[in-house]
């Protein structure tokens, strides 16, 4: 039992560290989002092209949200 | 078949911690799912070269010093040690991973107090 919140408290460290050194490198990414794609590459998910999905998962949440953002100037425009 | 319903489950969490769909939304949620599990399974990445990454990391602390950023230097040297006792054989894939993802590190990062 011990050992095991042992390991727990080990490996939280350790995403803390990679999270600093992400942060250190501008990587925009948050301690959630790390911890699971550091889950993802120890399941054996290519680095590169989780780096790729990430981008691109980005790209798409923006355009996602100018699209509400435009959805909802275009409807209370016409409520005036 | 445990490997992909794993992968399928993290998958499904990174989308929500990115784009935070709506859990309403189910249709979206799987466009994005299977969307991005294609992209996993059929990407022509070469595995994560470890010396590779070795040298792109102490050239980038080298770099910050080059340009005067001695403080971010120090800072990046000082986390890479620190995880020097968590190394396992995944570390090159994720010093791999946010090496991709790293966004001009040496104009961009904010070093705060």
């Amino acid at each position: 039992m011990a050992d095991r919140t042992e390991k727990q408290a080990a490996a939280q460290q350790a995403v803390d560290i990679l999270h600093e050194i992400s942060t250190l490198l501008n990587c925009h990414l948050d301690r959630r989002t790390l911890s699971i794609c550091i889950s993802m590459i120890e399941n054996g998910v290519n680095p590169e092209a989780l780096a790729e999905v990430v981008k691109e998962l980005r790209n798409e949440g923006q355009n996602m949200q100018l699209e509400a953002a435009a959805a909802a100037a275009g409807a209370s425009s016409r409520r005036r | 078949m445990a490997f992909l319903a794993q992968l399928g489950e993290q998958t499904d969490e990174l989308v929500d911690a990115i784009v935070g769909i709506p859990e309403s939304d189910q249709e979206t949620r799987n466009i994005f799912r299977e969307a991005v599990l294609r992209l996993l399974r059929n990407h022509t990445y070469l595995r994560t070269n470890q010396f590779e990454v070795e040298d792109r990391l102490k050239g980038l602390e080298e770099r910050f010093r080059v340009i005067g950023r001695d403080a971010l230097a120090d800072a990046f040297h000082k986390r890479l040690e620190a995880y020097e006792p968590h190394h396992n054989k995944f570390t090159p894939d994720v010093f791999h991973f946010l090496l991709e993802l790293a966004d001009q590190p040496a104009q961009n990062t904010q070093l705060t107090a």
